[in-house]
Parts: structure tokens; sequence; C-alpha cells
């Protein structure tokens, strides 16, 4: 923020003559400290995205601009990011002189108050109070990934998660300590459905076409509602056009990994609409990192997926925009696995996701900016494993998910620095699955109020409260708040907390579920009376916990969490950015499985309960140094500590079975348990770092990146039964995995040539079933414009 | 001028090695796989690989391909490592009420495990001709050296030997309800006394085929058992089975 406001003492905006009857234009030059003039500069004016660039002189013209106030971004490889504002009036046109200082280049991706403007979403990341990191769409083609998750796997304090309990497609994204059941995955700002065990698959997405990601860390429930109680993933997809241009791209290599995307873009009616069109294939082998078990097949995936995405704008009046989008995805995949039997077990997935949006957008003459969105979802799973020899199915599940959202939001802007954002919504969710007994439609209503206010010169707050109702859980209110306080002009202080909810999904109300390979049923809370009466009419019953099933029958608490985070931002110099932080996440009421009743024959029966609460914390620390002009080296480190707290209590009071004495394999000695002996929350690494490195040689228009990420060890499962991790348990070992890209451009940048390298070590290890070992891939893109 | 872009290349081609470097500045290693049969060949036990339990039955529904039925039951003797199934009635009246077995695989994939005794209900042996006695010790295989006394065999109520569900229990494996793996528990051997009086121990270790030190998919082939036993043929209480 300060950045901008010592930038805008270079902005000088002078009217001048008449220039066009009803529209009016904007001209100006950018040159740097010396005056040079700066060519190929990039301006983006917003909202509308109208984007030039400036001539070897350093000029640029937007024409034909509807009256009005318009955010301008300059951005130039080696110097800093310029934003300002720029007021069109009728035919008259305006001019703008823009000095750029020398700084940052535009691969800085981590901004931690995203001041990102979305064009259809007046709510604001950074009001949540919460850390937020933004990753380009730059930053994405240079680190030549294709499929989402393997761009957030780089990302300092997340993980991407295999859950073997959820079959061997279940993967899911871990951030802070958080598993994928927490964290919201949107689209545009519009939540995505779509889970296996709650685990969220990001390979889904394909990267192409996405303009860049916003990562929440921590509860931003007074944003997004339930679900969003650890965190949230926005992915904004790229729309706007000033010039036609398409593009054409294909990698292959490894796994016979093809990625081929087709992108165009276009304005219509001379500048008023434009439309963004996207198709993108990908296919992969899959791998096996097992093969001493598994003789042939794989454990992550094969698949095939098709993605189509649309986006189109039109502005209807001065102050009217309609906006649509759509995207529709299709993934087959066929896993097969031969344990050395001969008989090759086959997991099948189909599943097809769609996505919909229409919005609307109005300025009001008084300042208040309007939107409204509509938005429907559907997606689709049909899964099933089966013996291929003897045709014997081992699982089959198959469901569709539906969602349909309307949310009026409102944005102003008061004269003492206050801008707000409100808005009122509701939402309908269906769950169509054979294996749910009566699942009800799932309603919400709600409402919210947020907000950024910098209070001095030196001082900022940010804040937002939000209320939903649903039909099941009633009321939840949840607020968010945040300081900033610029201390020095290169030293912030920053503090923030929020809360977060979720509601208990469609599966613990209302699954019935047996296994036959353990012999046990679980019930979902909504349906346990009426399956337990059931079954006792049948004889099926030996015993039932009444005073639990009391207690417990549809009587499933939402899930809370509160999150609280206090950091820095310092840089010593112009080209040194340090920043670290704490981070507490406190969850409540999270639910698990109790047994509360027993079969006839040894059956044993679950439920499922809220139990007291777990605890995510640690640091977060992040280091981005620019020792040349086209030269940055990041790096960032997480400690975490993420324990269940109901573990702890459960070993003091030596419940069964977490109080069994503990045996030393090495020694043969055996000792009771003490709390100190939990190790913490499977899955979740003490230590994570990342590295990397980014090189622009501009004489031959190369760029090199490697990158290094390390994730520390971290608990597989309980080895010895006693239902918690202590250290005699199964472990993954802490890994390196080491990526390298190198880009060159040709033909005046219209033709790209990539070589992409992942985990150049070739480090697998069969405890992490969805980590292939080495890809190497060669990739071609080329653009079509006018020079 | 000319020094200064000269430093600055240096500069520039130092910062290109250094990138080049980085990945190899990192070293990485991957641990040798230990095989998961030579921790249990001790040169007296016997280690029995991966015997197949009913693959075929299924508990559920209606599974296609599977037959719904309960699994069926073997049997298992330790003289000759013979595996005995008991598919009908006729099998049933051959094999049950003799003397000829030494366990019996029971239950939902053959995950139960008897040793053949006469008088227990629910025992497969139940009303037959054989009284084995076992006890559970919490204690590793290799460091059980005696049997314990026969005044302990005979106050022994250990019947079946299935999942550790509760403090009170013999179980043999504990199923996780969040992985819906089942997993032998460490430290846990099963001390024998056989029908003709001799001393035995047992160690079930997997049931999962391959024996793998983790089971990384849901649906591993199971039940495939890998166990050992020693039976001391001289009649002593003598278990010691190191080298």
């Amino acid at each position: 923020m300060i950045r901008c406001k010592l930038l805008l003492l270079f902005l000088f905006l002078i009217c001048t003559h008449a220039f066009a009857q009803s529209l009016g234009s904007l001209h100006g030059s950018i040159s740097d400290q010396n005056g040079k003039p700066l060519s190929g500069a990039t301006i983006l004016l917003e909202p509308d995205r109208h984007l030039t660039q400036t001539d070897k002189q350093g000029k640029f013209l937007f024409k034909d601009l509807y009256k009005g106030s318009y955010q301008v971004k300059v951005t130039m490889v080696g110097f800093k990011t310029f934003t300002g504002k720029a007021v069109i009036d009728e035919g008259k046109a305006a001019a703008l002189a823009i000095i750029l200082e020398t700084g940052e280049s535009e691969l800085e991706e981590v901004e931690v108050s995203g001041s990102f403007e979305a064009a259809d979403n007046l709510l604001k990341s950074k009001r949540s109070a919460m850390p937020v990191t933004i990753i380009t769409r730059r930053t994405i083609e240079l680190m030549g990934s294709r499929r989402l998750d393997e761009v957030l796997k780089e990302q300092t304090g997340i993980a991407i998660v295999n859950n073997i309990g959820g079959g061997a497609r279940a993967v899911g994204v871990q951030i802070q300590g958080f598993g994928s059941e927490y964290v919201m995955v949107l689209i545009d700002g519009q939540p995505m459905t779509g889970r296996n065990s709650g685990n969220f698959d990001l390979s889904r997405i394909s990267v192409s076409n996405i303009e860049r990601i916003e990562i929440i860390k921590g509860a931003s429930s007074c944003l997004f509602g339930s679900e969003a109680l650890g965190g949230a993933i926005n992915i904004i997809t790229r729309h706007g056009a000033i010039q036609q241009q398409a593009l054409a791209s294909i990698n292959y290599g490894s796994l016979n990994i093809a990625d081929a995307t087709l992108e165009a873009e276009t304005p219509f009616a001379a500048q008023r609409g434009s439309v963004n069109l996207s198709a993108n294939y990908y296919r992969s082998d899959g791998f096996n990192t097992n093969p001493k078990y598994i003789q042939s097949g794989t454990t992550s995936p094969p698949y095939d997926n098709y993605a189509l995405q649309g986006r189109s704008r039109y502005r209807l009046s001065k102050t009217s925009t309609v906006g649509l989008s759509g995207r529709y995805a299709l993934r087959q995949s066929f896993m097969p696995k031969d344990f050395g039997l001969g008989n090759i077990s086959g997991d099948r997935q189909d599943e097809t996701d769609l996505n919909l949006s229409a919005t609307f957008d109005h300025n009001f003459e008084s300042g208040l900016r309007s939107m409204s969105r509509y938005y429907l979802t559907t997606y689709s799973s049909d899964m099933s494993v089966a013996w291929q020899g003897s045709g014997s199915q081992v699982s089959n599940e198959v469901f569709t998910q539906t969602l349909h959202r309307f949310e009026q939001q409102f944005a102003y802007a008061f004269s003492n620095g206050i801008k707000v954002t409100s808005g009122l919504g509701g939402s309908l969710e269906n769950m169509n699955d054979d294996a749910l007994t009566d699942a009800g439609t799932l309603s919400n209503a709600f409402g919210y109020l947020q907000g950024d206010w910098g209070i001095t010169k030196k001082l900022e707050a940010v804040g937002g409260l939000r209320y939903d109702h649903t039909n099941n859980y009633g009321g939840k209110l949840n607020p968010s708040f945040g300081l900033q306080y610029h201390i020095r002009p290169n030293l912030t202080l920053k503090a923030g907390a929020g809360t977060g909810f979720k509601t208990p999904d469609f599966k613990t109300r209302y699954l019935v579920f047996y296994n036959p390979t353990a012999n046990y049923l679980v019930v979902g809370n909504d349906v346990l009376r009426e399956t337990l009466d059931q079954l006792q009419q049948q004889g099926q019953i030996s015993e039932i916990r009444q005073y639990l099933l009391n207690q417990l029958d549809q009587n499933l608490q939402a899930e809370r969490s509160t999150s609280l985070n206090a950091g820095f931002v310092w840089k010593p110099r112009q080209t040194v950015k340090i920043e670290g932080g704490v981070f507490y996440h406190d969850l409540r009421n999270q639910i698990n499985s109790i047994q509360i009743a027993t079969g006839t024959n040894n059956r044993v029966i679950y439920t499922y309960q809220n139990l007291p609460k777990a605890v995510n914390k640690g640091i977060d620390a992040s280091v981005v140094i620019n020792p040349l002009k086209d030269l940055e080296i990041s790096g960032g480190y997480q400690y975490l500590i993420a324990k269940d707290r109901s573990v702890e209590d459960s070993i003091r009071k030596g419940n069964w079975p977490y109080g069994q004495n503990i045996h030393d394999p090495a020694t043969g000695n055996s000792y009771a348990p003490k709390p100190s002996d939990y190790w913490g929350i499977e899955n979740r690494s003490r230590h994570m770092i990342n590295l990397r490195a980014f090189y622009v040689y501009r004489p031959w228009d190369i760029s090199i990146n490697a990158r290094v990420n390390y994730r520390g060890k971290y608990p597989f499962g309980d080895r010895n039964g006693n239902n918690f991790i202590d250290r005699y348990d199964t472990f993954v070992d802490g890994y390196f995995l080491i990526n390298a890209a190198v880009e060159k451009k040709l033909m005046n940048q219209h033709l790209s040539i990539r070589l992409t390298a992942d985990n150049l070590a070739d480090y697998i290890d069969p405890l992490m079933p969805g980590q292939p070992g080495r890809i190497l891939l060669a990739g071609l893109t080329y653009r079509f414009y006018k020079d | 001028m000319k020094i200064k872009s000269l430093h600055l290349l240096l500069k520039r081609q130092s910062a290109i090695v250094l990138l080049l470097l980085f990945p190899i500045l990192v070293i990485s290693c991957k641990k040798d796989e230990i095989d998961p049969y030579s921790t249990l060949e001790d040169g007296k036990s016997t280690v029995i690989k991966d015997l197949a339990g009913d693959t075929q039955a299924s508990m559920g529904g209606n599974t296609p391909g599977k037959e719904n039925r309960p699994f069926y039951i073997f049997l298992f003797r330790f003289r000759d490592q013979k595996q005995i199934w008991i598919r009908n009635a006729a099998d049933s009246a051959q094999w049950l009420k003799t003397k000829d077995w030494d366990l019996a695989f029971t239950g939902p994939y053959n995950s139960e495990v008897f040793v053949n005794n006469k008088n227990y209900s629910f025992n497969p042996g139940y009303q037959g001709e054989a009284e084995g006695m076992v006890l559970m010790l919490e204690q590793a295989y290799n460091t059980v050296n005696q049997a314990p006394s026969d005044a302990d065999f005979n106050a022994s109520e250990a019947n079946k030997i299935g999942w550790a569900s509760s403090v009170s229990s013999n179980g043999w494996f504990f199923y996780s309800l969040n992985t819906h793996i089942m997993q032998a528990i460490p430290d846990r051997t099963y001390a024998i006394r056989l029908p003709d009086g001799k001393y035995a121990k047992l160690q079930l270790v997997n049931a999962y085929k391959g024996n793998p030190p983790a089971v990384t998919d849901l649906n591993w082939p199971a039940p495939y058992f890998t166990f050992r036993y020693f039976v001391q043929q001289d009649g002593s209480k003598n278990l010691n089975t190191a080298n």
C-alpha cells in the first residue's frame, strides 16, 4: 500500500482537448527514473480489463473508454508494479505520465495482502485477516506445471496427501495442518463440489487458463461460509480481451504425459464485450511407487481428462456489465494393479464436473457498486473396484452432487477511507447417492459485511462478519479482524483473527455402510435410531449403548475453528523482503467415529460423535532476494505441530486402546504411555522447506528456474495398535523433490520452447502412492497475435 | 563502462552456474528395502508365507462374482504344514472333532484363529478329542524362551484370537476405522500346549499378500496369512529359537 502511495507522487493527470463524442480516451507515456522511455511495459485498465503495451517511444493509448473511474496497473520486468487511478470523462482525452521505479520483477508471486480486484466478485481475500498467498499465471508458466496439485505442493506449508482409507484415489490438499476436508476450493469465488472421503483431488483441474490462484491459510468462513474452516483455494480464470489473440500449446514426455491446450480470446462490439475460450486435453499413464509388491499397474492413477472453459463479459451500458462463464470437465481413469496373483484389481472412475455462472455488475450514480451472482454446479462420480479375473466387485460408489447458489453483493467506498462489501445470498445442495438413506436437501442462507479501513497513514484495519443459517444446524456467526501497522516504511507488523465452521457432510449424516472385511457397520447420525430399531426388529442387535444413543441421535454438531496469526514484513533493502509469523489454529467439535452398539455375530456398530479439539500451531517464514535485476531467489519454511487433544486426554485416562503399554522393539522393554509420547496427527510434517531460483537472461530470451522442496518426516499410520502415533509407528522419511524448467522465446516472443523436469532425483517411496518418479517433458507454445 | 559490464557478465554467469548446480547440491537417497521375511527366519521356527484363505467369499450383500456365504474355515496342522478346508458337512465330520489339526482359521477373512480345544463352545473342535491350550504373551516372539507353567495353561480361558477390540481381548490384530486396514499387533506371541503335551509358540504376522511392511492400498489382497511357529519336540518347555 505504501509503495503505491509513494508512486502516486509521480502521477500527473492532465485533461486536454475534446477527443470523441460520448467516449473518452486515455493516453500517456512510461519512463524509468532517469526519464528514459520504457517500451514493452504492460498497462492494464480495470474493471474492463483493457490491456495494451507501450511502443518504442514508451507511449500508449486506450480509445473508446466509457466515462468512469479506472484502476491502472503498469507492470514491467525489473520494475516495481505501478497501480493508480484514472478518471475518464465523456469526450475527453486523459493523459498519464508514469515513472516506474526499478525494483522487484514481475516474478514476485507472494503478495501478502492481495490487492487484486476480481471482475465478478466484490469479496476480497485479504479481509479474511489470514495470510494470503498469490500465485500468478506467469509463475505457473515458468514452473511448467500442468495440474493444480503440482503447483500447490511447491508452496510453503502446503502438502498433497494420499488418504489410504479413502481408497487409491483419495488425494487431498493439506494447508498449515488442516486436512482437505477443511479446505474449500473455489473457482472465481464460487465453491466447487465433489469430494472423495472429504478429499478434493486438485489434479482434476488444469492450470491452463488460470489467471492466478489465491490461497488463504486459516479459518475463512467469514468470507465463504461452511467448509472454509481451515482455509480456501480460490482459482481465478482468465477473462477480458483487448485484441484478438490465440494460443496453442503442447507438452509431452515421461509417463506418456500429454498436455494440449488451445485458447482464444477476442473483444467484440467495439471493445464492449470480450470472450475467452479454452480447451485442454491431458493424459498420463500413472505411476507405480511400489513395484516390489504391485508387479504391474500403478499407484497413482492413469487418466484422460478433457476440459472446456469459456468466459464472456459484455458492457450493456456505461454502468452495467453482464458476465457469463462455464466450465465442463470429464475425466476417465482405469487403474489396474497386479499384486502378484495374476488376478488384476481394476479401479475405475468416471467423473464429470460442470460449473456455470452468471453475473450482473452495476455501478450506481452514488458510487455504490452492485454485483448479482448466480451459480450452478454439478459433479458426478462413478467409481468401482473389481477383480478382473473373477469379475468380483470390491466396491462401487456412484453419486451426483448439485449446488445452486445466488448472491447479491454491494461495495461502497466512503470518503474517510473505509471500503465495505456486503452481501446476501442462499444456496441449495443435493446429494444423489444410492448409499445414502433419505438424504435431504441442505439449504443455506447467509449475509455478510466486510471492509478495510486506512485509519491513519500507518495503521490499517480489515474485518468482516458473516452469518450463515443452515436448515439442520441453525445459525453460525463468523467474524474476522486484522490489523497492519507500518512502523517504518520498510517494516510492517500484522495480526489477524478469524473463525470457521463446517456442517457435517452427507456421509456422516445419512450413510449406512457395512464393511464385510472387518464385520462392522457405520450408521450416519440422522438415521441412527431408525436403523438401529430396524436391526433390532430383525434380531441383529445384542447390545445398544442407550445413553450414547440418546446423546448422539440426530445431534451431531458443526465443527468449529478459530485461527490466529501474527507476523511482520521487513524490507531491509530494496532487493530483500523477509516475512515471518506465527499461526495458531484451534479446531473444536471434530467429527470422529464411536461405537454405539454391538450386533449379533460380534458385529461392531459405529456412528459419529464430536470430539473436544485439535490444534495446529507453528511458524511460517519466507525470504525473497533479487541479487540481480533478472534473478530472484526465494525460500519458505514452515514448522508445524498438529495434535488432537482428545488423544492426549485418552492417554491420560488410559482409555482402550490408548492406554496400552508401548513396546520398544529395539530393547523389548515396554512402558505405560504418557501424553508426551503422542507425536501428532498422521501426514503432518514438522518441517517443510522450499527454495527456488528464477533467472531471465534477456539477450537470449531465456528463463531458467530450479526449485527444491523438502518435506520432513511424517507419520504414515499407527503400527502398534494403540490408535495414536508414537515414535515406534510407521513414518514416511523426509525427502527432497527437485524440479527445474527452462524456457526460450523465439520469433519475436510468439513461440516458446520449454523443457520441464519434475523430481529430478527420481525419489520414490511406496508410502507415497501419489508421488511419481522423475518426469521430463518438452513443450511448445505458439501465440497468435498482431505485432 | 567496459569493466562494469564485464563485472555484470561475470555475476550473471555465476548466477547461471549456481542455478544449474542448485539441484545437484541436494543429495537424496532411497533407503534399501528389507525383505519382510528375512526378519522372521531364525533357523528353527517354521515360517508360513502367504497361505491363502478363502478369497472367494463375500460377507456383504450381493457382491458380483463372489459367493454370498460365510467364509470357509480352514485348519492347519503344525506337523506337516497341512492346510485342510472345511467346505461341507462331510469335511466337518471328517476333521473337526479329531486331533488331526492344531489351528483353525475362521470368521470374516479367516481372521479369527482357534487352537483345537474340545471344551470351549464356538471352538471348531468343540466336543471333539483335542485339548490344546493357548496363552497370549505380551512379548516379542524371539524373546519367548520358556513356555508358561501348566497351571497358567490350565487357567487360560483364551479361545478365539481375532480383532483386539477391548482390554481383555486376546486378539492378534487391530483394525483401523480410519484406514480400514488390519494390522498385526507387534510383540504378541501365543504360547500353546498341544494335545500331545508338547509346547509351542506362535506369531501371527500378517493377513495381506506378500507380508508388506505397510499396506498402502485399501484393496490389498487378503487373506494371505504369514505366520511363524516353533514346536519343541523334546517335550520340554524350552522355546528358545535364537541361533
